[in-house]
């Protein structure tokens, strides 16, 4: 049990580090937008999902309807879905007292650490990913604070490009896992589609993307155990 | 302001819980299970890349572009090591020091 516990942190440790720069411009940002403090605090503690608080930290302050911010953080947050659907089977049997936290710290980083065959269907695996998911909850809210303290303090962070740790995590965590063609055309395809779509300012780049590779994944992967079977 | 956060928690939780509710009647099956084993590299990949081609502009492909080269030892120290460790490090400070 200690040991699940610590090593959820640790898997998490190079996550909560490389999302610093986001968390802070989160803080910063939201306070420079005329956000209080508990506002803003209250935004990562509760609502805890960094690139949907970015975005409506930028409508809000635009004096944007309460519509289009809720419809906008309704599409950010659309992968979720494919993620509670893709864990399902494993989480489903676990009563509510377990399900309920698990999905309130199921991030992009969480789902990642979220692939092996046992994942949440044993106790020690729950209190490994529930571990990882609230040491990143913690951090996450930590730089939020960082970012609100530092606030009017910091220059304008947006246009130095820290964003790219996100991109560099994405890497460690994707690259790795690319072990056969299904996943690798899943990959580029993705890579293509989201960039153009998103350059294209295509409102659902991400789920777009995201679905249009897992069907060439699912599809190649399908094609060759047919090809298997007809040898 | 506040009403505003407690609406988007809202809705933010409730994409993460929907199908963890065990009330939902119904099963993934074997082929469903299949397409979505390909949704963490697909997201995650969705969510990177963009993040290196993509500005204010439009798609950068020049290869001047400090995301690009970054992104590109970041592959090459991921594919080599499998170290999350090595790869941040490398394409973070890569990139600070091209930026």
């Amino acid at each position: 049990m200690k040991k699940a516990l610590l090593k959820g942190f640790l898997d998490m440790l190079p996550l909560c580090l490389a999302v610093i720069p986001w968390g802070i411009l989160c803080g910063s940002l939201a306070i420079q937008n005329g956000f209080s403090a508990y506002e803003t605090q209250a935004m990562s503690l509760l609502v805890f999902a960094g690139s949907a608080q970015l975005v409506a930290i930028e409508l809000i302050a635009g004096n944007t309807p309460l519509l289009t911010i809720l419809f906008t953080t309704f599409i950010i947050s659309s992968r979720h879905f494919l993620y509670g659907l893709a864990v399902r089977h494993k989480v489903i049997d676990q009563p509510l007292r377990w399900r309920l936290p698990v999905s309130f710290v199921l991030t992009d980083e969480l789902f990642a650490f979220s692939h092996h065959r046992k994942a949440y269907r044993t106790k020690t695996r729950l209190i490994y990913a529930l571990s990882a998911g609230f040491s990143f909850y913690i951090a996450w809210n930590l730089w939020t604070l960082i970012g609100i303290v530092a606030g009017s303090l910091l220059p304008d962070l947006t246009n130095l490009g820290l964003d790219f740790a996100i991109a560099a995590t994405f890497i460690a965590l994707v690259i790795p896992g690319i072990k056969n063609l299904a996943t690798l055309l899943t990959v580029l395809t993705a890579g293509v589609v989201a960039t153009v779509l998103k350059s294209l300012h295509f409102e659902l780049w991400l789920v777009a993307a995201a679905l249009s590779a897992m069907s060439v994944g699912y599809g190649v992967s399908r094609l060759q155990s047919k090809q298997e079977h007809s040898q | 302001m506040m009403t505003t956060i407690l609406l988007m928690a809202c809705i933010t939780f409730f994409t993460r819980y929907l199908f963890l509710h065990r009330a939902l009647p119904f099963k993934v099956g074997p082929k469903m299970q299949q397409f979505l084993s390909f949704s963490a590299p697909a997201v995650l990949t969705a969510i990177w890349v963009p993040i290196v081609f993509v500005n204010d502009e439009g798609i950068n492909l020049d290869w001047q572009n400090p995301y690009l080269s970054a992104a590109i030892a970041a592959v090459l120290v991921a594919y080599k090591t499998h170290n999350i460790y090595y790869t941040t490090v490398v394409g973070m400070g890569l990139f600070l020091i091209l930026n």
